[in-house]
């Protein structure tokens, strides 16, 4: 089910991958490049989806048209 | 603390460092130095003029070396033949010995006379072969002429001779032709024969007619092939004249004007037999000059190949040797112990490779006295020296377009590898264009190598930024995902959350709306794609888009202002931290900080549930600042006294932000005075005398007297040190030279009112990505309503030619206009959200580039050898 405790539960997914990412880099002079390419990609792509998710929780208006078979409808 | 290695995260270590180099191994060591590419030399001899330098003979002497190789690369160019160029992935020069340099000098000197020469006599040959075979061509068309003339000779007689023509007659009919021929002679009629330029006949006859009034008589052909000018190797259409005239004046003076028109007179015999022995022996002299022109030709080829075989190592040589001696020209010399002395900027790091290298040229040398090498401390600032990968390369090359960062500060292209893409990922989101990008972004990673030596500029500069069109694509596929778009369609990937509400009586055209299927479920990822075609979906995903650019906006500069705290805190100055940072932060969350959570809150908020009217959140804003303490809708309960509290928050940051930092360094200038510290170089005036003196160390610069105190041989070097590269940046705030309470003052208000500015304006400015993304998917949705959707609604064989062709211009245009047009605009601007807006939260760009002497940048960077190289 996905409701409003996704986002919750989306962000302890992207925290703990984000500790992963800390700690799974590979070590080296790159590491520190690693670890903030890795964490600030998992961080910007969780704003994205839970913005968009957030969006659509409760949605002031609904979609309409005009345009559509009857036979497609319930599709 | 200094980090226990260099990391991309800041600039490296540098330390200023002293060479004391044995005279003998001086350019060895340099040598070996430039291959390491780790130091950037300072000139010690500034106040020399480039004549006077040590090793100016040396370089004029390479000089000379190098053009005469530049003179082969003509000829060879001249004579076609290909160079061989090196490849310096595959061919390694070893570092050359001064013999060795020597002996190349030696060897294209005598090279250059030899081709030279030879080049030479090859041209005064082909002149000769031109002039025999023009003459030639008088002999064969002047021929002509006169047996032409011959069979009109009556009528000129009858012309020319009227009065004692009967007397005559009949012996004249019976004479034979060689007789006839001699009678020109007789008949006082002259000739000349030469070849002329084709465009200047026209002229030639005008004042040939001109000059002599008429008493001529010209005849000319045309030369079919065209001749080749020796001097400039063109080809020229020249034609034969043979000009009749009467008297030996008239004929001097056709000859003259012959020669002022630049035509060539040859001497023709009149007598035919005379003639053709002197085609003969034109033929047989044009023979000769051919077969040696041919000898020639094939010496002077067989020359030149052998030479373009080595030639781009030699050009390499000669090119490397001379940055060697230019470097050398910096050094500056201790006669009294015969040492050269260098000083330069070096990566600490790398200072024991540095070691290890001076002492590997030391013990190949031979010589028991080893080059020394010492750090010295400097208070002058370091270059900026930003080690970079095959990855991060372009991405800090995109950051130092803008300019170099300040030695030490947080590198401003580390936040830049995510962030730049992923803006423009935002704005590109479209699932196909993106497919599309990464498919070429891979293409240019395999084959990585082949591709490197594509010369093609537009080619070479995307070539060059692979890896982030790489990282670009991969986030584009995530935001397209995300906004649900491939071409401008919708994926059905997972059950819709919305279902249409249709009434019993429902007829194709009517209008539906869909009501939420299932109060506990909505769409998982991304957009719903019920949205997709809907009259009132744009009206969704602008509300939807507008939003989200103002949330990853604040986090993008809230994340920047972060780098501000990390950069105060290596420095240490505490200052910039609480006269800057803290309420600069304070400012920005009470104002946007507070706009987000309000965003978010409306969101998850079920207005309709509660029966509640959902508000405007821009209204709330603007009212939050027009009239404080007016709530037109109400978002939660207590909503009056938080933004009245938020707003006097901010407004209280702004008097902190304007004198907190000023009258702290005023403060501590002032006790630092009070304790007796006094700025180094800065002096006090205690009698009218030392006034002058002011004035001359004024003039002379701040250093001269900072070194008074330092060691005897050290500081003849250090001395120069401050007054030599003035221009290497200024100092910092604060420390060196004279506090300047005002300066500082203006400084800080301006910073003041810019931040405080462009909180909001940078806001407003994150709004394009909004723009640009809605921009994208709507020209990819017209694009495909008018080729492709089209297509489809046709059947038959016609509408297959026509699917064939719509999708036909549908790929191109979508590459060209979707991806390559659409994709440049947004990397644009997603540059632009970087370097404005990001940049200026904590970046100083203060630097100065570290360009460490290195062969490999040498040859790299020359325009001149890249023709060289493979």
């Amino acid at each position: 089910m996905a409701n409003g405790w996704s986002v919750i539960i989306g962000l302890v997914v992207v925290v703990a991958m984000s500790l992963a990412a800390w700690f799974f880099s590979p070590k080296g002079a790159n590491q520190v490049l690693w670890r903030s390419s890795l964490i600030l990609s998992i961080a910007s792509c969780y704003l994205m989806w839970a913005v968009t998710f957030l969006a659509q929780l409760h949605p002031l208006i609904e979609p309409r048209r005009t345009d559509l078979r009857k036979e497609y409808i319930h599709h | 603390m200094a980090p226990a290695r260099d990391t991309p995260f800041r600039s490296a270590d540098m330390s200023m460092v002293q060479l004391y180099i044995s005279n003998e191994i001086g350019r060895e060591v340099v040598n070996a130095l430039g291959e390491l590419g780790l130091i950037q030399f300072r000139d010690l001899n500034g106040e020399q003029s480039a004549f006077q330098r040590a090793f100016t003979k040396d370089i004029r002497r390479l000089d000379n070396v190098e053009r005469q190789l530049r003179y082969f690369h003509a000829q060879m160019e001249k004579s076609g033949i290909d160079l061989r160029k090196l490849d310096l992935d595959v061919d390694t020069l070893a570092p050359p010995t001064t013999t060795e340099i020597d002996e190349l000098a030696d060897r294209s000197q005598s090279l250059e006379q030899r081709v030279s020469s030879l080049n030479e006599s090859y041209e005064t040959l082909k002149k000769r072969e031109v002039e025999l075979t023009e003459w030639r061509w008088v002999l064969r068309e002047a021929g002509g002429f006169f047996d032409r003339a011959h069979g009109n000779v009556e009528e000129i007689r009858a012309s020319t001779d009227d009065d004692d023509a009967p007397l005559l007659q009949d012996v004249e009919h019976h004479i034979s032709a060689p007789e006839v021929e001699r009678s020109f002679s007789g008949m006082n009629i002259g000739f000349v024969a030469g070849v002329v330029a084709r465009d200047r006949v026209a002229a030639f006859e005008r004042i040939l007619w001109r000059t002599l009034r008429g008493n001529l008589y010209m005849n000319q052909a045309e030369i079919p092939d065209p001749l080749i000018d020796p001097t400039n190797n063109e080809p020229v259409q020249k034609n034969v004249f043979v000009i009749f005239a009467h008297g030996k004046e008239i004929l001097a003076k056709i000859r003259k004007i012959s020669e002022s028109m630049g035509a060539e007179v040859y001497n023709v015999d009149e007598n035919s037999d005379l003639r053709r022995d002197q085609v003969h022996e034109v033929n047989a002299r044009l023979n000769d000059v051919q077969s040696v022109l041919r000898n020639t030709q094939q010496t002077l080829e067989a020359e030149l190949t052998q030479i373009s075989r080595s030639l781009s190592a030699w050009m390499i040589l000669v090119s490397k040797e001379k940055a060697v001696y230019n470097t050398l020209n910096n050094f500056s010399y201790d006669r009294a112990r015969r040492t050269l002395i260098a000083e330069g900027w070096c990566p600490t790091h790398d200072l024991p490779l540095i070691r290890s290298t001076l002492q590997d040229v030391t013990n190949r040398a031979g010589l028991s006295v080893s080059s020394i090498i010492n750090e010295i401390r400097t208070n002058k600032k370091p270059p900026t020296y930003l080690k970079t990968n095959k990855f991060t390369e372009a991405f800090q090359t995109i950051v130092n377009a803008y300019g170099t960062a300040t030695y030490q500060e947080v590198n401003p292209a580390i936040p830049v590898i995510v962030t730049f893409p992923f803006l423009f990922a935002v704005m590109f989101g479209d699932l196909g264009h993106a497919i599309i990008m990464l498919c070429a972004a891979l293409a240019m990673i395999y084959w990585e190598k082949p591709l490197k030596k594509v010369t093609f500029e537009l080619f070479a500069m995307v070539y060059y930024g692979r890896y982030i069109a790489l990282v670009m694509a991969v986030f584009s596929i995530y935001t397209g995902l995300i906004y649900n778009d491939i071409f401008s369609m919708s994926m059905t990937l997972f059950k819709s959350s919305w279902e249409w509400d249709v009434p019993e009586d429902y007829r194709a055209g009517g209008s539906l709306t869909a009501k939420l299927s299932d109060p506990n479920y909505r769409y998982p990822f991304g957009l719903d794609w019920r949205w997709h075609g809907t009259e009132n979906d744009l009206l969704f995903t602008n509300s939807y888009k507008m939003k989200m650019s103002i949330i990853l906006g604040w986090a993008h500069m809230t994340y920047s202002l972060c780098f501000a705290y990390i950069n105060a805190r290596h420095f240490k100055r505490p200052v910039d931290i609480w006269g800057n940072f803290v309420p600069g932060m304070i400012f920005f969350q009470a104002i946007f900080g507070y706009l987000v959570i309000c965003i978010i809150y409306k969101w998850t908020v079920d207005w309709f549930a509660l029966g509640l009217q959902p508000p405007g959140l821009l209204n709330m804003l603007i009212y939050m600042f027009l009239q404080p303490g007016f709530i037109d809708v109400q978002l939660y309960r207590g909503q009056k006294y938080v933004q009245i509290g938020l707003l006097l928050l901010a407004l209280a940051q702004v008097p902190i932000l304007l004198f907190l930092k000023p009258f702290y360094l005023r403060w501590e200038h002032n006790r630092a005075r009070a304790k007796g510290y006094r700025g180094i170089g800065e002096r006090s005036r205690v009698s009218a005398l030392d006034e002058d003196d002011d004035a001359a160390a004024a003039a002379h610069g701040n250093g001269r007297h900072s070194v008074d105190s330092a060691g005897e041989g050290v500081a003849m070097m250090a001395q120069d040190l401050d007054d030599g590269d003035d221009d290497e940046g200024g100092d910092g705030h604060g420390h060196g030279g004279e506090f300047e309470f005002g300066e500082v003052m203006i400084h800080q208000v301006i910073h003041t009112i810019e931040f405080c500015l462009n909180c909001v304006s940078h806001t407003a400015s994150y709004l394009r990505l909004w723009a640009l993304s809605l921009a994208h998917q709507q020209l990819s949705a017209v694009l495909w309503s008018m080729t492709m959707a089209p297509a489809f609604s046709r059947s038959g064989i016609g509408g297959a030619i026509f699917m064939v062709v719509a999708f036909t211009a549908f790929f191109c245009l979508s590459c060209i206009i979707l991806i390559i047009m659409e994709g440049v605009s947004a990397m644009l601007h997603s540059l632009r959200l970087a370097w404005v807006e990001s940049f200026s939260k904590f970046a100083e760009f203060g630097g100065w580039p570290f360009t460490p002497f290195s062969f490999g940048q040498l040859l790299e960077e020359s325009e001149e050898l890249q023709e060289y190289m493979g």
